[in-house]
This record gives C-alpha cells, structure tokens and sequence, in this order.
C-alpha cells in the first residue's frame, strides 16, 4: 500500500527541474513540498524587488494564500491516500470472493430453496431419489429371492425334497440342477415372492 | 412326500412353534385378553382347513424415530444379534420370518424403515397393505414416545382404518432402572390407549421380552388372518353355514391339503 506513493515521489523527483519546476506542475499533482518550492521562488523574487512597503504588504498576503494552498495540498493528499486504500480492501476483497470460487458468486442468485453442490467433495449428494428408490426395489427383490434360494437349499441339504415322483425316480447328477430350476416355477414359491411384493398392489390379505 | 405338506420348505425351528396363545405384556393395554386361539381358528387349524395353507403371510411395518433401535429389535429376533454400532437404514429392509402357529406354516414379512427424515418420502411407500404396525420409541428419551404419535398417523394414512393390529413397543429396557422404566411405561400405556395400541417394553441388547413379543404379534396376525379367510369363504358360499366352515374339505384349494397326514407333528 505504501508502494505507489513512494513510486509517485521517485517520479515527481524526476521530473523536477528545480524549485522552479513545481509552478510547471498540474495542480492535482502538487504536493506541499512542491508549495515550499513555490514559496521559495517567490520569497526570492519578492526580497529581489526591495523594501518597498507595499511589496510587504503583498507578501503577507502571498504568505497567506500560500499556507491556504498548503493545508489544501495536504488535505488533498490525504483524502488521495485513504481512498487509494480503500480502493486497495476492495480490490482485495473482490479477489477473495473471486477466488472463493464461481459457484460461491452463483449462490447469491439461487432462489431460497435451492443449494450449492461442492463437486469437489466426493460426499457430496449425487443421486436422485428415484434412483435410490430403484436401487432399494432391486435389494428387495434380490433378498427375497436369496430367502427363497436359502430354504430351498436347506431342503435339499435336510432331504425334505428328495428325487420324487420324477420319471423313473432315479437319482441323477443333473437331477439337483433340473429341480431347481423345477422349484423356482413351484407355485408355492412363485407366491412367496408375489406376497413379498403385493404390498405395491395394494393390500394383501 | 414331505414336500407335499410343507410347501415353504424347511421345518420352523422349535422356538417359532406357537401352540398356545401368547400372552399380553401388560393388561392395562393390551389387544385382547384371551389366553387361547378363537374357537372357530382352532378348530380350523385342527381340520386344516385354513385355507392357502402354508401360504398365510403377514406384512408388519415397524416405525419410529431414528436411533431408537427398530433394526436392532428385529436383528435380534430374526438373526438373534446385537450391533452396539449404530447404522442407519437407508430407506426400507425387511426380514422374513417363519412361525408354525397352531400346527399350520405362518411368516411374518416384517419391513425395517428407516427414521431418518430425509428417508420418510421412501419408506412411507411401504407401509402400505400392513397387518401390523410397530411403532416403536426410546424408554430413556420420551420425546420419541411423543413421536410416536406422528409415526403412527403416517403409516394409518396408508391403510384401511381398522385394518391394523398396533403395537406401541418402548426400547433399551436394558438402559432403565425398574423405577424409571415403571415411570416410562405408565406414560406409554396412556399413550398406547388412546392409540388402542398393546404395549410392550423390550431391550435387543439383553433380548427380554423380544421373543415373546414378536409372538404375540405372530399369533393375534395369524388368528386375523384365518378369520377373514373363513369369512370371506363364508359370505363366498352363502349356503354354508359358519358351522359348516370346519368340514369344508375337498373343494379345489383343499386338494391338496387333504393329501396331508393328520398328524399335526408332521413339521
């Protein structure tokens, strides 16, 4: 924040020719030190012109108009300074907004019931309801038939289906596989999984 | 020839064999005081003719608040555990869970939902078509107990009025002295009465009152359930009587149950 001024000095400096070069200057560039120079100059020119009484009493009032400018300068060079500072916060500000991230600057305008997703955090929400939804119906019907599957097994495993009333009746190494399969389209349990889902149908009894 | 009499497959295992009526929790709110199956249940059951034999299946929705331990509750009964880790359901699960009441196969399909708000758009959808409605809460937090309330409202909106056994069930028994637990318990039976719900106190942790809970339910579900199916067989065939329901053996869906030995060991 002190920089530009310093550069702007450096630059004055430069650009001087003299104490007499501040009277060449804009008057939104003079500083106090440049109305020093000015008084200066002109006290020199004064004395220059002797001790003539009126010459006296046009000093007294150069001095006055002169320290007028002066208390200008400076309160111009203030007033320049706190609002180069200021400007200074706000750019500031600006950029941290900026950098807070575009979504963040978007938020402002979303609607009361609307939210900001980061899609940088990998918990963010990311699916929908119905997906969810879909995904549970899935689950549900995958349970109920492992349920099915499990208790059919457990039948074989306890014997309680044996090769029955199979043509011939013998016992085959295909005769498991054939069963299953036999099984799944059994009524009883082809109405276990038809029960499991009427709720969707309404109201089972 | 086993497989012939029981369709659902293997046998239930001797602590789901409910031969006499389960008992209430308390009498000061309970569904009905009878200590035995109805008359005319029993008697179906003695004859077999209790119609889809075998296929009797009852849908039980368990509700309340989150972390008062639904899934816990029904862990225990059905898988005999208990997590201390809390987990929350995500929508809907559900267990299924096969009784023999009264000698004849009964299961319970007994759906888990979940508390969390956020999942109350999804599991709302299953409520529907229930028998039974769990509305469960927490004995060490009675602001769950008032919660109850809501839970209750939600899942009766899915259903027919009348249509549901309900059970008020507080939770972590096991957390509570015998005073406390005393205190908690008068407030719920209040509460249960004016829902004309039974009440029961259960802990998953220790399991008490788990099992004889989920009997109860069991037995008074399979008793409605045989009830409308000797009704709706009545008012079918209005020329036999109700006393006639018994022998109604013999016509198409008892083919195969006639096959059957009399014996009501047989599973």
């Amino acid at each position: 924040m002190e920089e530009p001024p310093l550069r702007e000095e450096e630059e004055e400096e430069g650009d001087e020719a003299g104490p007499e070069g501040a009277l060449g200057k804009s008057p939104f560039q003079l500083t106090a030190e440049d109305v020093y120079d000015i008084s200066y100059v002109m006290g020199r020119e004064l004395m220059a012109l002797g001790s003539d009484p009126r010459v006296t009493q046009l000093q007294f009032k150069i001095v006055r108009v002169l320290e007028m400018l002066e208390t200008l300068v400076n309160e111009g060079s203030l007033t320049v300074e706190e609002l180069r500072m200021e400007r200074d916060n706000l750019r500031k500000e600006v950029e941290g907004l900026r950098r807070e991230g575009s979504a963040a600057g978007r938020e402002v305008n979303l609607g009361p019931d609307k939210m900001v997703v980061d899609l940088t955090d990998p918990n963010r929400p990311r699916f929908t309801l119905q997906e969810l939804r879909d995904v549970l119906q899935e689950r549900n019907k995958l349970k109920s038939q492992l349920l099915v599957v499990q208790e059919e097994l457990q039948c074989y495993k306890s014997g309680l289906i044996p090769a029955r009333e199979g043509p011939g009746g013998r016992r085959e190494k295909g005769a498991l596989v054939t069963r299953a399969s036999n099984a799944s389209s059994n009524k009883e349990e082809k109405t276990i999984i038809r029960k499991l889902f009427s709720f969707r149908s309404g109201k089972q009894t | 020839m086993r497989s012939s009499v029981m369709p659902l497959g293997p046998t239930v295992s001797q602590d789901r064999v409910i031969t006499s009526f389960p008992k209430w929790y308390t009498p000061a709110a309970c569904l009905q005081l009878r200590e035995h199956f109805h008359g005319q249940v029993s008697a179906a059951c003695q004859h077999r003719n209790t119609g889809t034999v075998g296929l009797k299946l009852s849908k039980v929705v368990v509700v309340g608040d989150l972390y008062v331990g639904k899934t816990s509750l029904i862990h225990r009964f059905c898988k005999n555990v208990f997590d201390r880790d809390y987990k929350a359901t995500i929508g809907v699960d559900f267990e299924m869970e096969r009784f023999e009441v009264a000698g004849i196969p009964f299961s319970l399909q007994i759906w888990d939902t979940a508390g969390q708000e956020k999942f109350k758009c999804i599991a709302s959808a299953y409520y529907r078509g229930a028998q039974v409605i769990i509305t469960a809460f927490d004995l060490t937090d009675m602001q769950t107990l008032e919660h109850t309330r809501q839970w209750l409202e939600d899942a009766l909106r899915e259903n027919e009025p009348g249509a549901c056994f309900l059970f008020l069930v507080g939770t972590k028994k096991d957390l509570l002295s015998g005073a406390a637990c005393k205190q908690a318990e008068a407030e719920a039976v209040r509460l249960a009465n004016e829902m004309q719900a039974e009440y029961w106190s259960v802990s998953a942790k220790t399991g008490e009152n788990v099992k004889a809970f989920f009997s109860r339910v069991a037995a008074l579900a399979f008793e409605h359930s045989v009830l409308q199916d000797l009704e709706r067989r009545s008012s079918a065939r209005p020329q036999v009587g109700d006393g006639d329901i018994i022998r109604m053996e013999g016509h198409p869906p008892e083919t195969q149950d006639s096959k059957r030995p009399s014996s009501p060991g047989c599973c």
